[in-house]
């Protein structure tokens, strides 16, 4: 279980996070998302006790990070920022973390393999790849086999491979009961491996939804797709139905697929495809978040 | 904490820093107690103050664990690796002590190193030359002296590592301090007659608890007094400064 409850951190006259709740189910992979800046790695690093909240209070598995007992073996995380000594083999950063952990070092081993990092264990990690950077401090944070996972921005860096590896492994995780937070920019990645979502735009919480949830945001909408669209349009909107193009002779309609079917019988109009439309993550995201998407694109 | 401090121990073990720091520490040792027997006139041999003078060659083990000391710390920031320390290890202050641990056990070891070195190099070199070493007991004071202002001057590193955490201004600073600032002090205090204040200052008082300095100031024990001071009063103000700040 992750909470965070009336989350405020400000620096300086900058207001990173401003009165954030939420929490995180076990059980659950639940994507952490915002535009740039919206305040996601200052909460994530509040969570894990890098940095001091303003105010308001974070816990993880029911106590604030600080005061986890044998925290090795509870909460494990990614960090955007690559955190091992660029002299240091990547064998000996999670040899480093293990002794400090107390954890056995024979784990370090099932970790790089794990990982697929055998191969470059002995190398120094400064010749190390994004991707293998990326993989070093996932390994790191599986170490001590950890209840809460906390991952930011984890699919840098990896290839189509290692994405999937990761989707893979964190559904994995979450079924055996344990809970997963992250944040990632890969909407269409989030989407696929995610439970539920947490946007977050200027700090504050605009949408804690599950993905079924997000889906049917959309809902009371039907796609249709025929050889004769604009014949369709005109049939509907005969019937007092509105529609709009959508490309590739479709069109959204804003009425049940039903209604829809129910006029293109009555009009001989053939179809090709006639669906329910489901928003997309993508698009709801930029609904919610639109504005300050508006602002970034024009810095 | 043993395994803090054992995680410590092998983050010296585990980068090259580890072998260049030994080298330095055991070149000068050799290079200054090979000086100091290779030039004594022949008046000298057998003398006790050559054995003091050979024997706290072992000293520039205590310059070597300063700068460890606060690499220790400072590394952790240039190379961002004090996110996954505090990550580790949430408290904060434990992984002070664990570094102040270490770093005491390391400058001992060190320090010891040091003079089985000056024994090496001196014993068969005043043999050749029909002497020996004086080995009595304000040899053996001096040789215990010396392991602990080495222990101290490493913990002194500690300290400014912690409190200023920038790797080349805490290094730069340090050894500016030690060198000119103290001095540059000592002078301007002594024009309004309060040269003595300037006895409080860590690098004289250490000086005066390994002997490097000998004036009419501080007495040893007064001077190691003052010196273990300065390692906890440093070692407080890093752990304020490391437990209040936000790791962005």
């Amino acid at each position: 279980m992750i909470e965070v409850e009336s989350l405020t951190k400000r620096y300086g006259s900058t207001l990173a996070v401003d009165d954030l709740s939420f929490t995180v189910a076990p059980g659950t992979v639940t994507g952490f998302l915002g535009p740039n800046g919206a305040g996601k790695s200052t909460t994530l690093r509040a969570l894990l006790g890098l940095v001091h909240p303003t105010a308001g209070r974070t816990a993880v598995l029911g106590l604030p990070y600080a005061e986890l007992a044998g925290v090795a073996h509870r909460v494990g995380a990614v960090l955007e920022t690559f955190d091992a000594h660029p002299g240091r083999s990547g064998r000996n950063h999670l040899r480093v973390l293990a002794t400090a952990g107390g954890i056995a070092t024979s784990r370090v081993d099932e970790l790089l393999e794990l990982v697929e990092l055998t191969g470059a264990a002995r190398r120094r990690a400064k010749g190390y790849s994004l991707g293998m950077r990326q993989r070093l401090g996932l390994a790191a944070a599986l170490l001590g086999d950890p209840e809460v996972l906390v991952l930011d921005e984890p699919a840098n860096g990896l290839d189509p491979q290692g994405i999937r590896w990761l989707r893979d492994l964190l559904r994995s995780l979450a079924a055996e009961g344990r809970t997963v937070l992250l944040s990632s920019h890969v909407l269409a990645e989030i989407a696929q491996t995610v439970d539920e979502v947490v946007i977050i735009h200027r700090g504050r919480l605009v949408r804690q939804a599950t993905m079924a949830e997000v889906e049917a945001m959309a809902a009371g909408e039907a796609r249709v797709r025929t050889p004769e669209p604009a014949r369709l349009a005109e049939a509907l909107a005969c019937s007092g139905v509105l529609s709009h193009a959508i490309g590739d002779g479709a069109l959204g309609v804003a009425a049940p697929p039903e209604r829809v079917g129910e006029v293109a019988s009555a009009n001989r109009i053939v179809l090709h495809e006639l669906t329910t439309a489901r928003a997309t993550l993508e698009e709801v995201f930029l609904s919610l978040t639109d504005s300050d998407a508006g602002e970034n694109s024009a810095q | 904490m043993t395994a803090l401090v054992a995680a410590e121990l092998l983050k010296f073990r585990t980068t090259r820093t580890a072998i260049g720091v030994l080298l330095a520490a055991l070149g000068l040792v050799a290079v200054a107690a090979a000086g100091t027997v290779g030039t004594a006139e022949d008046n000298a041999l057998g003398t006790s103050q050559l054995t003091q003078d050979t024997v706290s060659s072992a000293l520039f083990a205590s310059l070597v664990a300063f700068i460890v000391g606060i690499l220790s710390v400072t590394v952790e920031w240039r190379h961002g690796t004090v996110t996954r320390t505090f990550l580790v290890t949430p408290r904060r202050v434990r992984i002070l002590l664990a570094k102040e641990i270490w770093i005491a056990i390391f400058s001992a070891a060190l320090a010891m190193v040091g003079l089985l070195l000056v024994l090496a190099i001196a014993v068969p070199w005043l043999e050749l030359r029909g002497s020996s070493l004086v080995l009595d007991r304000d040899a053996a004071s001096l040789a215990g002296r010396t392991v602990l202002a080495t222990m101290l001057w490493g913990a002194l590193g500690v300290g400014v590592g912690a409190v200023v955490q920038s790797q080349t201004p805490a290094l730069v600073g340090a050894i500016l301090w030690i060198l000119l600032a103290e001095v540059l002090i000592g002078a301007l205090l002594g024009l309004v007659d309060l040269e003595g204040v300037a006895d409080y200052l860590p690098g004289r008082a250490l000086s005066a608890f390994d002997g490097t300095i000998e004036d009419d100031g501080l007495t040893r024990g007064v001077a190691g007094v003052v010196g273990l001071a300065w390692v906890l009063g440093l070692g407080a103000l890093g752990w304020l400064r490391m437990s209040r700040q936000d790791v962005t």
